[in-house]
C-alpha cells in the first residue's frame, strides 16, 4: 500500500484504504472514491493530482491524495 | 391541480441545459429560504399547470453542503409530485449513487440518461429496459444539448406524478444491513409518513444528525436502534456510513453490469485529459492562466481597440446617461411644468438620474465581463483555474476557490462577493467576502486616473501600484486573519470534479450572463437609488446666512448671500471669495468639516476629500464627480464636459495636494468600505449583522492603516513629509503588521471540526 500521491501517473490502481474519518471522506465516497474502486492519476502538479475515478476527473490537493492508499 | 416536478442531478450532468430546454424563458430565480443557495423554478413548456423545480447540482443527499440540505429538505418536506433525475450517461456509475437515494424517498422517479449521443459515439450501449427493471422506475435516454428526448422525459415525469405511485423499491441493501434497516423501519413507522419510511430508516442508520434531531426519538427506541446499528457495524467491521456507501456502490455495480455495455477500455486518456496535461501542468499552467486573464481584462476593461467593454461603457456614460436620459427627463419635466432650479428638478436630475446613471453606466462593461466568465465556466476552464491557483492560495490560508470571487471583483465587487458561495468552508468563505473588494473594481479606475493625472504625470505605475496594493492587502489580510482563533485552521482540502471540456452552449452562456447582469442591476439599482437621494439631499440643502433651503437658490439671492457673507464663508473654508461656492454651505460640507480631522494624519484632512470619500460610498466613481463640484468645475458655463478621469481638474487638485497626500487618499479610497451596493451584498452573504459590521470595520481600519503608513512613512522616505510623531507611529504599525504576520497563531486542537457552511447556516437560523 502506498499513498496515491506516490503512484505513477497513467497507471491503473485500486483503492485499498481511505484514512481519516470525517466529512471529507464521505464527500470523497460520493465522488466515487471507495475501497476496491479503480483509480488512475492523470496528471500531477507539485503534489496536487488530477485523477480518474469512475469515469470522472477529480482534482485533489496533496493532503487529500496522501489519505488515499492504493 | 398544479403538478410539481423536481429536477435533480449531479453537477455537470447537463441539468441547467435540460431545465432551460424544458422551461424556456418562463423561469423565476430566487433564493432558498435562509441560505444563499440559488433557487430556480419554471413552468414546463406546453403545460401551464406543471412547475419544474430545479434543485442545486448535488452528488448525494448527505447533509454536508448547503445545496444538499436544501435539496433534501425540499424533497422530503415539500413533497413534489415526481422527481426527474438527470444522469450523465458517460459517468453512469457515479451518477446512479444519487439516483438510489432519490428512489428511497418514495416519490415517483423518472431517470433521464443524458449525453446519450456521447455514449453512442464512445461505442457504449445502455439497456434502458434492464436499468428500468433493476431500479424500479422509468428510464429514458436524452440529449439535453441537442434537445432530443427532453420533452418526452418531462412528459413521463408528468405521467408518473399523475399516477402518484412510486415503483417498487430496489433491494439496495442486503444481509445484516437490510435486517437492521427493516428493524428501524418498524420502530419508526408511526412517526414518519409511510412513503418516506425507507429514507428515514436509512438516514437513522447512518446516524444523520439532522434527521435524528428532527425525529426526537424517545430514549428507549433510540437505544434499541443504536444497538442494532452497533451490532451491524461489528459484524461488518466498518462504520455505518461507510457500510451504506459501500453497499450502494456494490448494488450500482450490479445494475451497471446488467444495463451498460462499455466498449472502450477504461482508463484511456481522453482529449480532455490531454488538454489538462498542458493547461494544468507545472510549467505552463500559470502562464496560460495569466494570458487568459489578460485577454479578459483587455476585452472587458482595457483601453485598447479590442476593448469592447470599455467602449460600450463609455458610450453609455457619455451618450445615454450623459445626453439622452437627462435630455429626455428635461423634456418630460418641462412638459409637466417642473422648472430647472426647483427642488423636484434637482432631486430627479442631479440626484436620481445622475446617481443611478453613474452605476448603470457600468452595466455594459459588466455584461462583457460576465459573458467572458460564463464562456470560461461553460467550457470547463474555471474549475481548472481553481485547481491551478490552489497551490498558491494555500500559502496564505485560502483555497483556490477564493480566486474566482477576486477575479470577478476586478470588474465589480458585488458579483465578486456573490461568487464566494461556492466555497464550502464557512471561515474561508467569510474571509473571502471580507477581502475580495480590496481588488480595484471598475468604478475605482477614475479615482486612480484622477490622481495619476493630477500629480503623477499620468504614470501607468499608479494603476499598477493600485492592483499591487489590492492583491498585497488580500494576501497580508489572509495571513494575519488566519492567525486569529475565528479563522484558524487549514483551508478545506481541495476536492473538485473537473468537467470534460466542451464547446460552450450559446443559450447557457447568454442566460448565465443575463442572470448575473440582471441581479447586478437590481441590487445596484435599489441601493444606489436610495443612497443617491440621500447624498443629493445632503449636498444640495444647507443653511445660508441663517436661512435653510436649497443652497444653489439661496446663493443666487443676493439679499441672503451678501458679499460679506460670501467672504465669511471663504474665510471659514480657507479659500478666496471667488472660489466660494453654494456647496460650501451644504449639510454635506458641514459633515465633511466635522469629520475631516480624522483624515489629518493621512495628509488629506480637508473637507473636500472628506466629502468626496463620503460620496464614494454611493459609488466609487462619484469621488471624481464630487471633486468636479467642489473644485467649481462648471460644465455648463462654456467649458467642456468633465472628463471621466477629471482631466480639467488636474491643475486645481495638484495645487491642493502634495503627491504623497494624494496617493494616501487614493490608497484609502481603494481599500476602505466599498460602495453601499457592495456593502449590501456583504450583508446578504454574511447573513449576520455582527459579521457584516466586522467585515466593513476591518476594511476601513486596514485602509486607514495603509494610508497612514503611506503618508507618514513613505512620505518621509521620498522627502515630502517631515519626520514627526506620525512617522514613529507609522513604523510601529509596520512592526505590528509584521508581528501579526510572523507570530505563531492560534492552533486549533487536534480533532476539532471546522465549521462548514451548513453548520453556520443552521446556527444563523436558530
Amino acid at each position: 500500500m502506498l499513498p496515491l500521491s506516490m503512484a505513477t501517473p497513467g497507471e491503473k490502481q485500486t483503492i485499498r484504504k481511505i484514512t481519516g474519518k470525517d466529512e471529507v471522506r464521505q464527500h470523497l465516497a460520493e465522488l466515487g472514491f471507495v475501497v476496491d474502486s479503480d483509480i488512475m492519476v492523470v496528471s500531477e502538479v507539485g503534489g496536487n493530482l488530477i485523477v480518474q475515478v469512475k469515469d470522472s476527473r477529480v482534482a485533489l490537493n496533496r493532503d487529500m491524495a496522501n489519505r488515499i492508499m492504493v | 391541480m398544479e403538478i410539481k416536478i423536481a429536477l435533480a442531478g449531479n453537477p455537470n450532468s447537463g441539468k441547467t441545459t435540460l431545465f432551460n430546454a424544458l422551461t424556456g424563458s418562463r423561469q423565476y430565480v430566487g433564493n432558498w429560504p435562509g441560505v444563499t443557495v440559488e433557487k430556480k423554478e419554471g413552468r414546463l413548456k406546453g403545460y401551464d399547470d406543471v412547475i419544474i423545480q430545479d434543485l442545486p447540482g448535488i452528488y448525494s443527499l448527505s447533509p454536508y453542503t448547503l445545496e444538499e440540505v436544501v435539496s433534501r429538505s425540499y424533497l422530503v418536506n415539500e413533497k413534489p409530485d415526481a422527481i426527474l433525475n438527470i444522469v450523465d450517461g458517460t459517468n453512469i456509475e457515479r451518477n446512479l449513487y444519487l439516483t438510489t437515494q432519490l428512489i428511497e424517498i418514495g416519490i415517483p422517479v423518472v431517470v433521464a440518461v443524458n449525453m446519450i449521443d456521447l455514449v453512442r459515439r464512445n461505442g457504449d450501449e445502455i439497456d434502458l429496459a434492464a436499468l428500468s427493471e433493476k431500479l424500479g422506475c422509468r428510464v429514458v435516454e436524452i440529449s439535453a444539448l441537442k434537445n432530443e428526448g427532453s420533452q418526452e422525459a418531462a412528459k413521463l415525469a408528468v405521467e408518473a406524478a399523475q399516477q402518484k405511485r412510486a415503483g417498487e423499491m430496489p433491494r439496495v441493501f442486503n444481509g445484516p444491513v437490510e435486517h437492521a434497516i427493516a428493524h428501524i423501519e418498524e420502530s419508526l413507522q408511526d412517526q414518519v409518513p409511510a412513503t418516506n419510511l425507507r429514507w428515514y430508516a436509512v438516514k437513522v442508520f447512518e446516524r444523520d444528525e439532522k434527521i435524528l434531531s428532527e425525529l426526537r426519538l424517545d430514549a428507549a427506541t433510540a437505544a434499541d436502534i443504536e444497538q442494532h446499528i452497533v451490532d451491524c457495524e461489528k459484524q461488518l467491521d466498518d462504520d455505518a456510513e461507510s457500510i451504506i456507501t459501500n453497499q450502494r456502490y456494490a448494488y450500482i455495480a450490479s445494475v451497471v453490469e446488467k444495463g451498460v455495455k462499455k466498449k472502450a477500455a477504461k482508463h484511456a486518456l481522453s482529449a480532455s485529459d490531454k488538454i489538462d496535461q498542458i493547461v494544468t501542468s507545472r510549467v505552463l499552467g500559470l502562464p496560460i492562466f495569466a494570458v487568459v486573464m489578460f485577454l479578459i481584462y483587455a476585452i472587458a476593461m482595457g483601453g485598447w481597440s479590442i476593448s469592447i467593454g470599455t467602449a460600450a461603457t463609455d458610450f453609455t456614460n457619455d451618450v445615454i446617461f450623459g445626453e439622452w436620459v437627462p435630455g429626455l427627463f428635461d423634456t418630460i419635466l418641462g412638459a409637466v411644468g417642473v422648472t430647472e432650479g426647483s427642488v423636484l428638478y434637482g432631486l430627479i436630475q442631479d440626484g436620481i438620474v445622475a446617481g443611478v446613471g453613474a452605476v448603470l453606466g457600468f452595466v455594459p462593461q459588466m455584461l462583457v465581463l460576465f459573458l467572458l466568465l460564463a464562456i470560461l465556466e461553460d467550457i470547463g476552464y474555471m474549475a481548472r483555474v481553481a485547481f491551478v491557483m490552489d497551490r498558491i492560495f494555500r500559502h496564505f490560508g485560502l483555497s483556490g476557490k477564493s480566486f474566482i470571487p477576486m477575479l470577478v471583483a476586478t470588474g465589480c465587487g458585488i458579483p465578486g462577493i456573490m461568487a464566494s458561495r461556492t466555497i464550502e468552508q464557512d471561515r474561508d468563505r467569510k474571509m473571502t467576502v471580507m477581502t475580495t473588494t480590496f481588488m480595484p473594481c471598475g468604478a475605482k479606475m477614475p479615482i486612480i486616473g484622477l490622481i495619476a493625472g493630477a500629480l503623477f504625470n499620468e504614470s501607468a505605475w499608479v494603476a499598477a501600484s493600485a492592483y499591487f496594493i489590492g492583491m498585497a492587502s488580500i494576501i497580508i489580510s489572509g495571513i494575519m486573519l488566519k492567525k486569529f482563533k475565528m479563522f484558524a485552521g487549514e483551508p478545506s482540502p481541495f476536492v473538485m470534479e473537473l468537467p470534460s471540456y466542451h464547446v460552450p452552449s450559446v443559450g447557457n452562456v447568454l442566460r448565465a450572463t443575463w442572470e448575473r447582469g440582471w441581479s447586478f442591476i437590481k441590487r445596484a439599482g435599489s441601493v444606489i437609488l436610495v443612497s443617491s437621494i440621500i447624498i443629493w439631499f445632503l449636498s444640495s440643502f444647507g443653511t445660508v446666512n441663517g436661512q435653510f433651503g436649497m443652497v444653489d437658490n439661496l446663493w443666487e439671492d443676493e439679499s441672503v448671500a451678501t458679499e460679506e457673507y460670501v467672504e465669511s464663508v471663504a474665510a471659514r473654508m480657507g479659500i478666496s471669495a471667488d472660489e466660494a461656492a453654494p456647496m460650501d454651505d451644504s449639510i454635506l460640507a458641514g459633515i465633511g468639516n466635522t469629520i475631516s480631522p480624522i483624515f489629518k494624519p493621512l495628509g488629506f484632512g480637508s473637507w473636500k476629500p472628506t466629502v468626496a470619500t463620503i460620496t464614494g460610498l454611493v459609488a466609487k466613481e462619484e469621488v471624481v464627480g464630487t471633486f468636479g463640484v467642489l473644485y467649481n468645475y462648471d460644465d455648463q458655463g462654456g467649458e467642456d464636459e468633465l472628463g471621466e478621469n477629471g482631466e480639467q481638474l488636474w491643475d486645481r487638485v495638484a495645487e491642493d495636494f502634495s503627491p504623497i497626500a494624494a496617493f494616501a487618499f487614493m490608497v484609502f479610497n481603494l481599500l476602505c468600505a466599498p460602495c453601499f451596493a457592495a456593502m449590501g451584498a456583504i450583508k446578504r452573504e454574511m447573513n449576520n449583522a455582527k459579521w457584516t459590521l466586522g467585515a466593513i470595520g476591518y476594511m476601513c481600519l486596514w485602509a486607514y492603516v495603509c494610508a497612514f503608513i503611506t503618508y507618514n512613512v513613505a512620505g518621509v522616505a521620498v522627502g515630502q513629509v517631515a519626520f514627526g510623531p506620525g512617522t514613529v507611529i507609522g513604523i510601529a504599525l509596520i512592526a505590528l503588521i509584521i508581528y501579526l504576520l510572523v507570530r505563531r497563531g492560534y492552533v486549533p486542537e487536534e480533532g476539532t471540526k471546522a465549521v462548514t457552511s451548513v453548520a453556520a447556516a443552521a446556527a444563523a437560523a436558530n
